[in-house]
């Protein structure tokens, strides 16, 4: 009963290759230059008003440097990236604030631009959300992947967890990150990354022999190569596909229009798909399901339960997060 | 003479030392505010004392105390609601900004029970006259990086925290969604009803 249930489970799963909970994986800070910012129109006049940027660390900030691609608009795009804060700037630091003896002569003169404010700030990230038609339809398979996560996902992953040591875990993470280095080489080609994709096939070269197959990340550690997440979802939006509408995935779970055709794409480009010609359909689909749960086990239930647990609306909560988070993949 | 020479430059040094600096206490640098909070909040998860399931209370209740200093809970509930906000009364507001604080209080203090040795780089900040980011990474025990961004508002020289940006997610404008797409569809109150239902 447990093991056919299990199967049913593992053959759903095939389709979950590496977009599921995307928002998790983290990338290292670099350029954004991108159409899609989330205050569009917004770029007039506010790049004076923002000082250079101090080093903190200095050290660290040597590093970042020189993982940005290496592009001349790095002051440009730095600011473009503050805007969101300083758009409301004049009527910021008015009354609504705080309420402390000091404000209060302030108050009475700058509670007009308040009004400003409002309209300026929050206007600006509400082009960030996402047009939802079919909701109740989306509302219901994100009630059936919560209760699939908490039921199936995550006592299977928690016993995995307690059987393979957490190093091992990240081993077989970087071993299937490794495996799918073309889709991050052709998706950096097809932006124009010539310098990423170098650095992917830089990577793969020296993980496959010195790393061992891929199971540790000398490119990393050693030579200091970023992997870059590069997906078809991003290339789309470079080649100004618009987003589309929001879409809830059974088990892979949030998605836009777009990022299911990149989804698709990254498919394609994955040699893990090929697998399923090889072997069969049946260790296809066991392999994938193993890098699922693995990837799952790591950081991103973990993802998932921060951004649902402390929310009001889980489904909203999740499905900003989603967005959010691709602005920014797609913006670096 | 040169001995009177040093004494006149001591003299001015120390002059407007004297002068300057209380413009210069005033004048925090918000990387260095964020640095130090981080750090002092990692000094009590890391202290001995308090290391243990039973002393979880007496931990949370210490970290509470050193790290809401550093944020504006107004300006977050307020950016939060958004368009919502100025439509409310002052009580409501005050109820809102305490009902919202007990929400970040109770998840984001609960998270760091499960600390295992995380650390927190700050990589860079910038600034202008009201408004500063200061961009850090956590670096777990996996070795996965996190960027995370925090959003601060000056106010007369005081810098504290409005905003936490996750790998882009930004914390208010998560709750902004949440409480526009609520309401929409229904009232402040039972907006409020939801929030008192959530603790």
């Amino acid at each position: 009963m447990r093991v056919s249930s299990l199967l049913t489970f593992l053959f759903l799963v095939t389709i979950c290759l590496n977009g599921a909970f995307v928002w998790a994986e983290s990338s290292p800070l670099s350029n954004r230059q991108s159409d899609e910012t989330t205050s569009t129109g917004k770029k007039s006049g506010m790049d004076t008003n923002i000082e250079g940027e101090k080093s903190v660390s200095s050290g660290q900030t040597g590093e970042i440097v020189s993982e940005n691609k290496g592009s001349a608009t790095n002051a440009n795009t730095e600011s473009e990236k503050l805007e969101p804060v300083s758009a409301g700037q004049p009527g910021e630091t008015a009354g609504v604030g705080k309420s402390s003896v000091k404000d209060t002569n302030i108050k009475s003169e700058k509670l007009g631009p308040v009004d400003v404010e409002f309209e300026t700030t929050f206007s600006s990230t509400e082009t960030a959300s996402i047009s939802d038609p079919i909701q109740p339809y989306n509302r219901s398979i994100f009630v059936f992947n919560d209760k699939a996560y908490y039921y199936v996902v995550k006592p299977v992953y928690k016993g995995y967890n307690k059987a393979v040591p957490e190093k091992a875990r990240v081993s077989v993470r970087n071993f299937f990150s490794n495996i799918a280095m073309p889709v991050r080489f052709f998706n950096c080609l097809f932006q124009g990354e010539f310098k990423g994709a170098g650095t992917e096939l830089a990577r793969f070269v020296i993980n496959t022999t010195f790393g061992v197959a891929g199971f540790s990340d000398p490119a990393k550690s050693l030579f200091h190569l970023e992997k870059q997440n590069r997906d078809f979802g991003q290339t789309l939006a470079k080649y100004k596909i618009g987003t589309g509408p929001f879409v809830e995935w059974p088990f892979i779970g949030p998605s836009s229009a777009r990022d299911t055709v990149g989804f698709v794409g990254d498919l394609a480009l994955n040699p893990l798909t090929l697998l399923s010609f090889f072997a069969g359909p049946f260790v296809s689909t066991g392999v994938n399901s193993y890098d699922y749960m693995n990837e799952v086990s790591i950081d991103k239930g973990e993802a998932y339960e921060s951004i649902t647990k402390p929310a009001i609306d889980p489904y909203i909560a999740l499905q900003d997060a989603y967005v959010q988070n691709r602005i920014k993949r797609i913006k670096e | 003479m040169r001995y009177s020479k040093i004494m006149l430059v001591m003299f001015i040094g120390v002059f407007f030392w004297a002068f300057m600096s209380p413009f210069a206490w005033a004048e925090e640098e918000p990387g260095k505010l964020v640095m130090e909070s981080i750090d002092r909040g990692l000094a009590i998860l890391k202290e001995p004392s308090l290391i243990g399931a039973e002393k979880v209370q007496e931990r949370r209740q210490r970290l509470w105390e050193e790290i809401s200093p550093v944020f504006n809970f107004e300006e977050m509930s307020k950016r939060a609601l958004g368009v919502h906000w100025k439509k409310r009364s002052p009580e409501e507001k005050k109820e809102f900004v305490e009902l919202f604080t007990d929400i970040l209080k109770n998840t984001y203090i609960g998270k760091t029970d499960t600390y295992s040795g995380e650390k927190m780089e700050v990589l860079r900040e910038r600034h202008d006259s009201s408004y500063a980011e200061v961009q850090a990474k956590l670096i777990t025990n996996k070795g996965t990086e996190v960027s995370v961004n925090y959003h601060l508002v000056s106010n007369h020289g005081k810098w504290r925290i409005y905003d936490v940006v996750i790998e882009g997610v930004s914390l208010v404008n998560n709750y902004r969604s949440q409480f526009n797409s609520i309401l929409l569809k229904s009232s402040y109150e039972e907006l409020v009803q939801r929030i008192k239902e959530k603790k």
